[in-house]
């Protein structure tokens, strides 16, 4: 990372914050973090434009919601952004106000009609479903003189009451009354009720005091037919249909003209507010003004060229000179190869590295596949996770976590396939049933994972001394870099002690003969006085974290032990039935479960494995991620 | 055919070591749940939480396996 000051005359600030937002590669800092009050006399960039450019904003927004959008004019719409986005910001604003100012009204009055027409339509409907309802009760009505009808309208979680309000109902008029109920809609029930005229204030009454809902028909339907009254409902509905497509026709014509520009605006005062939202870092004299920030060295030139090709010399860009404090405070920025990146996504589990230590991404693209092939070991379950991977990538090509989740499952069903074979694993023991392969003989020791416990107990824990003591080295390196001599006394004390502690029992098993066992001793003794020198008495204590840290790695053994069981268990019960299909799809089910699990608990373990055994040997994290002044993506 | 010292030896190793594991979880879990609806963005750090204690059991499950296996 390179600490950069663009400095230039003020009537550039403007341009050259656009050039800088474009070129996307300036990590902002506060320029009076640099630059004292005493070296230049700086004012702080006023934005009061900020508030009426959000303003505007949000009546494009509503204005273009309103609007149908026009598809198919891509190219149009580059054209317009970047003719749009060199012009002044004011000018822009003045333009955008005056095409809002004119807009505003006319769409206000029509999405006004367009609403009022949909709320008239639904009302049509249910006047229509209504009167069907009771149009059975027609003939009779005329012979109902002196008798009142109304309809209620209840909802269905309600429909409980209709036998409540009936037994008032009659209670009001003594038993002069009837009531017919018939669902409307899936949410709605009318209850249609029929009464004496002479009760007609009471029954009002206590409908209102129930919160009942009347359907009271317009006044024009009132004493008509009910077939005349259906053809006025569809007529009334024609109408507002015929004025609706007239109103989307307008708003047609309108988005013709204007959606386009409104779009393009709308991006570029949004880019240009984001412009304005870091304003408060940067700094300007009468003359002059300046801004500080992080470029990446490979970028620097890049950045440089953007400004000198707008600029030439009339604005600058000069390079910090840093201290080793300076760059404590730079930004991280992960410069992975392509195998490694997807295992960034884990990184985020712990807080960012700082830039002056070592980043561990390399470490886990390693570890992470042999850990999970370890545990896994199986060519089937190899194979299907690498299905399942790539048709979950395929099928979420959008999703960045999902690409990088699936990236790391396809790399780790290589060594997953790798260990099968080692064991002779294909779906449990089914390989081996079937004749197809064999458990690996290494060293005269078979690799079956059921019988070989032990030799499978202590590669996990030496995978856990090598991973523990190669945190221990990069944990050294690091405190080397960041000049913490008792950190890097520490780090080498407690490698000694673990290295002395593998020597005495390699000497005492016979595994090496030829060392004696003192010598192990003098190398474990040796170590203590740097943990003491390094963090003190206490530090001790921390040598059986680390012993716990090792040992801890037996899981490697322990869940891969289960994942085979499982999977044994699958095909024992799948052959002990006695219907080939059933004992397939019994099999099928339980390797499934496995597979599942598999996916997801080795990932787990082997995070864990590094995030809590290793990384804490070395890792101290609380770095700022490194994020470039540009365009924040949508959606 | 392991002999009934050696298949109680492996059921107390194991069954101290699940039923320590399922408490220390139960309590991490309720923790990190509240703690992920305060906070959404630890929620890798609630999932390794939660994977910790899983040592106890891992353990006893090895203990348990070289008593009858080995």
């Amino acid at each position: 990372m390179e600490k950069i000051l663009v400095i230039g005359s003020r009537e550039h600030a403007q341009r050259a914050v656009d050039v800088l937002y474009r070129t996307g590669t300036l990590h902002l800092t506060d320029v009076t973090d640099h630059l004292s009050a005493e070296e230049i006399r700086l004012r702080k960039w006023d934005s009061e434009i900020r508030e009426k450019m959000a303003g505007l904003l949000v009546k494009i927004g509503g204005v273009l919601l309103t609007l149908p959008d026009i598809k198919g004019q891509e190219s149009r719409w580059r054209e317009m952004y970047e003719e749009l986005y060199w012009r002044e910001t004011s000018d822009i604003i003045e333009e955008a106000s005056s095409i809002v100012s004119t807009l505003e009204e006319r769409i206000r009055e029509l999405s006004t009609r367009k609403t009022d027409c949909e709320l008239r339509i639904k009302a049509y409907d249910r006047y229509q479903k209504t009167i069907e309802k009771i149009r059975p009760l027609e003939e009779q009505l005329p012979s109902l003189e002196g008798f009142e009808v109304t309809v209620l309208l209840i909802q269905t979680e309600f429909a409980d009451l209709i036998p409540l309000i009936e037994h008032e109902l009659y209670r009001i008029t003594r038993n002069q009354c009837e009531m017919v109920s018939a669902e409307i809609d899936e949410d709605t029930i009318a209850a249609i009720t029929v009464f004496n005229k002479r009760f007609s204030d009471e029954v009002h009454s206590f409908i209102f005091t129930k919160n009942v809902n009347e359907v009271r028909l317009p006044q024009e339907y009132m004493g008509k037919p009910f077939e005349e009254v259906l053809e006025l409902i569809e007529r009334g509905r024609r109408a507002c249909r015929e004025e609706q497509d007239e109103i989307e026709q307008t708003l047609r014509s309108l988005s013709e003209k204007w959606y386009l520009k409104l779009s393009v605006m709308k991006h570029v005062l949004s880019d240009k507010l984001q412009e304005i939202e870091v304003f408060s870092n940067f700094g300007q004299t009468d003359y002059v003004f300046a801004i500080t920030g992080w470029v990446p060295a490979r970028s620097l030139e890049k950045t440089k060229k953007a400004i000198s090709r707008k600029f030439g010399n009339r604005v600058v860009i000069a390079d910090l000179v840093l201290s080793g404090e300076d760059l404590e405070q730079a930004p991280s920025l992960y410069a992975n190869p392509w195998i490694v990146r997807p295992f960034e996504f884990f990184m985020q589990l712990v807080r960012p590295p700082l830039y002056t230590e070592i980043d561990p991404s390399p470490l886990l693209a390693f570890f992470f596949p042999l850990f999970f092939g370890l545990m896994v070991g199986d060519i089937g379950y190899g194979l299907v996770i690498l299905g399942i991977a790539l048709v979950v990538k395929k099928r979420y090509a959008d999703q960045g976590w999902v690409q990088s989740v699936m990236n790391v499952m396809i790399i780790s069903s290589v060594p997953t396939m790798f260990f099968g074979f080692m064991y002779g694993e294909f779906f449990g023991d089914f390989g081996e049933k079937m004749g197809w392969l064999h458990p690996v003989h290494l060293f005269g020791i078979s690799l079956n994972r059921i019988e070989a416990i032990l030799p499978l107990l202590i590669l996990s824990i030496g995978l856990g001394v090598l991973h523990v003591m190669l945190g221990l080295v990069l944990g050294i390196i690091n405190a080397r870099h960041m000049k913490h001599r008792k950190h890097m006394a520490e780090k080498a004390g407690m490698l000694a002690v673990i290295a002395g502690g593998i020597l005495m029992l390699a000497s005492l098993a016979g595994v090496l003969p030829s060392v004696p066992v003192f010598a192990g001793a003098i190398v474990l003794v040796a170590g203590l006085p740097l943990i003491v020198y390094g963090a003190g008495a206490i530090g001790l204590l921390e040598i059986m974290g680390t012993v716990g840290n090792i040992l801890s790695y037996s899981r490697l053994m322990a869940i891969g032990m289960a994942s085979v069981i499982l999977a044994m268990v699958a095909n024992e019960l799948g052959g002990t039935l006695e219907i080939l299909l059933l004992g397939v799809i019994v099999a099928a089910l339980l390797h499934s479960l496995n597979i599942v699990l598999a996916m997801f608990s080795p990932s787990l373990h082997s995070i864990r494995l590094h995030v809590v055994e290793c990384y804490s040997k070395f890792y101290e994290g609380g770095g700022t991620p490194y994020h470039p002044f540009q365009r924040v993506k949508e959606g | 055919m392991p002999d009934i010292g050696q298949s109680l030896g492996a059921a107390i190793a194991i069954a101290f070591g699940a039923l320590s594991t399922g408490w220390a979880q139960s309590r991490i879990g309720s923790a990190g749940a509240g703690t992920i609806a305060e906070k959404p963005e630890l929620i890798g750090a609630a999932i390794i939480l939660e994977a910790i204690p899983e040592t106890m059991v891992i353990l006893g499950f090895v203990v348990a396996a070289m008593i009858l296996m080995l």
